[in-house]
């Protein structure tokens, strides 16, 4: 983990208020892995308002160039300052925070299902496993066709995807968990990651219980100090006797056992 | 100017002595060892712990954090891992970042204060000072009552002084008025209070209206940054102006200009919380930019702008 300044080569639109922050960093795409996120100044220099450094997943890393990117939605002040930002300027971050995913490579076949803006995490998690030659099915839910220009990206890894709207206008009609649920049994031998809004992880602990499913969710926290220091991304976790203990998302997680998450 | 031709910057607070004016406050700088990843936290004038109790506590139901305009209100309810934990796992590390600690406490009875205290007197380490959180308003049963009740400060505080050779510092609130924060400190110093830390979080909260639910797991919550830096200074100004004990002043400090707000107002050191959040550095650069602002003023010690906007006489 490092403080950093650096440049950002471009700040595309992905769609509605979604864009993509590529940054040169050679420090983040030698140390970053999967399921890691950065933490971003937002105000500006000298600045401290917005107060907070905002959370956002590391998208990809293309370490033949150096860079990583982030895939955000503006979503209040903050981001909103982050999509003003232009080629050329730099970014004030620290990274990589969290843990970074460890895989269980002795399986050959992963599900990952993303919610909305969930998705952002998996895209590294699904490069990382295609290059292992694992067999990775993307499963990804949206509200309407605004998370379209993501397709392009998929279309260079390895992996099989199918892309769900809630209003049809893009993909499959319907919801990315009916989809799971039909189909639970086919993929119950799978090694599951989900990312996603609140209650669609809800829906999906619904759908594994009972069964012995290995699913990882990344989770989200308002967050402080993003580095341990502070106690205030705690989340609910059920530890092996059933006791409820509080730990940190910024440093023990972002990624937790599914069924051992209290989603409030 | 001394030899090196820089100012000096330390200062004496009692028998506390500070190799400079710049504090981090508890519970928003751990024990410290997170931020050794980004300098030498040796330089600072000190580090506060996170506040212990004598059992280790959960805290609080998430959501713990809300940012409000130019703030943060947080409701973490004081979570910790239990002095016996602090003194046998967390202790060495720091003793190996060379840092001067002051330790904070918190309990929920005067009874608890005095277990901490024969809990406190075990450590073989050097400790600066011991901090009694009198005043987190974020515990049901917490800081608010103790610091609410001023005959109650002057007898946690001699009753942890019987058992400690330590200095104490007593944490005191915003929340309970002037007349009881006044009367709080005088009784603080009958107990033997070395000095007063000024002040900890106001008490607030924000609501979702959208899910019509409070913003916060505990619904009340604790307000600190910027926005109640105006609210810090003066009641630094108001303490200082009735030359009771010397002061470590907080609330909102983000940059050396805001440091030196606080030291001319009165404050004799200065406490840096929210801040390190978002600039993991900022301690060092408020030292270096409080040197630097003596320097451009030809100031050769930093003694000599404490308490200029106060009545204050600089206490020996
Ligand atoms: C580990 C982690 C990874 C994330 N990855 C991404 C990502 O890849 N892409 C993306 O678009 N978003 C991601 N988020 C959510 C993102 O951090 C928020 O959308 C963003 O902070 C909103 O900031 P704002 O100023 O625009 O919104 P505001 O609502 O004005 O923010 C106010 C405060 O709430 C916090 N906050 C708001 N929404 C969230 C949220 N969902 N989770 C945590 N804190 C929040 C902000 O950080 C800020 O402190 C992630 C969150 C976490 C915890
Ligand atoms: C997340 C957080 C946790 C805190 N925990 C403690 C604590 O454990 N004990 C205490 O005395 N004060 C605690 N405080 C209060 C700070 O030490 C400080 O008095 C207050 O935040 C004002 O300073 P600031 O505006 O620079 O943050 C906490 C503050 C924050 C923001
Ligand atoms: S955000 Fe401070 S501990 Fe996680």
């Amino acid at each position: 983990m490092k403080l950093l300044k650096e440049e950002i080569l471009n700040n595309e639109k992905y769609g509605e208020n979604l864009y993509k922050m590529e940054i040169f960093s050679p420090y983040i795409c030698r140390n970053a892995g999967a399921g890691q996120f950065i933490s971003v100044k937002c105000s500006r220099e000298k600045i401290f308002d917005p107060m907070l450094r905002r959370p956002f997943s590391i998208y990809d890393i293309e370490k033949e160039f150096n860079v990583f990117s982030i895939l955000y939605l503006v979503k209040g002040r903050g981001t909103y300052l982050l999509s003003l930002l232009k080629k050329g300027d730099t970014v004030d971050f620290i990274g990589p925070l969290g843990n970074p995913i460890a895989f269980n490579m002795n399986s050959n076949d992963y599900l990952l299902i993303g919610g909305g803006i969930g998705i952002a995490p998996l895209y590294l998690i699904t490069k990382v496993l295609t290059s292992e030659k694992k067999n990775v099915l993307f499963i990804a839910g949206f509200k309407n066709s605004n998370f379209a220009g993501i397709e392009k990206d998929l279309l260079k890894t390895k992996a099989y995807y199918k892309i769900f709207t809630e209003d049809g206008s893009y993909g499959n009609s319907g919801l990315a968990t009916d989809f799971i649920k039909e189909n639970i049994n086919k993929y119950n031998k799978y090694q599951f990651y989900c990312c996603g809004p609140v209650d669609m992880l809800k829906a999906l602990q619904e759908i594994f219980l009972g069964k012995k499913i290995s699913a990882t969710a990344i989770v989200e926290q308002r967050m402080a100090c993003g580095i341990g220091a502070c106690m205030g991304c705690a989340i609910g976790i059920k530890n092996e006797d059933g006791e409820i203990i509080y730990k940190r998302v910024c440093k023990d997680g972002p990624s937790f056992n599914i069924m051992e998450v209290i989603f409030d | 100017m001394t030899e090196s031709n820089k100012p000096n910057l330390s200062v004496r607070l009692g028998e506390i002595n500070l190799k400079n004016p710049i504090v981090m406050c508890s519970g928003t700088f751990a024990n410290g060892l997170e931020y050794s990843n980004f300098y030498d936290i040796s330089e600072l004038g000190a580090i506060t712990t996170k506040s212990y109790s004598l059992k280790c506590k959960d805290g609080n139901k998430p959501p713990r954090i809300w940012e409000t305009a130019c703030g943060v209100l947080n409701s973490i309810g004081l979570q910790n891992d239990g002095i016996e934990s602090f003194i046998n796992d967390h202790l060495p590390k720091i003793k190996d970042m060379n840092a001067d600690i002051i330790l904070s406490l918190f309990g929920e009875s005067c009874e608890e204060f005095r277990e901490l205290a024969l809990a406190v007197k075990k450590i073989k380490t050097n400790i600066l000072a011991v901090e009694l959180n009198l005043s987190c308003p974020n515990v049901e049963k917490g800081g608010m009552i103790f610091c609410s009740m001023p005959e109650v400060v002057e007898k946690i505080t001699i009753s942890v002084k019987e058992i400690l050779n330590i200095p104490v510092i007593v944490k005191l609130s915003p929340n309970t008025g002037d007349t009881i924060m006044i009367e709080s400190a005088k009784r603080a110093k009958n107990g033997g209070a070395e000095a007063i830390s000024l002040i900890n979080t106001l008490v607030g909260t924000a609501v979702d209206i959208e899910n019509i639910k409070p913003r916060l797991g505990n619904v009340l919550g604790g307000l600190s940054g910027p926005a109640i830096k105006p609210i810090a200074l003066a009641k630094v100004y108001t303490l200082s102006n009735e030359n009771i004990l010397p002061m470590i002043g907080m609330g909102g400090i983000c940059t050396w200009n805001d440091a030196v707000e606080f030291l001319l107002m009165g404050a004799n050191a200065i406490g840096i919380g929210t801040a390190n959040f978002v600039e993991y550095c900022v301690g060092l650069k408020i030292i270096k930019g409080v040197s630097d602002y003596l320097e451009s003023k030809d100031i050769d010690d930093v003694n000599k702008i404490i308490g200029k906007l106060s009545n204050k006489q600089i206490i020996k």
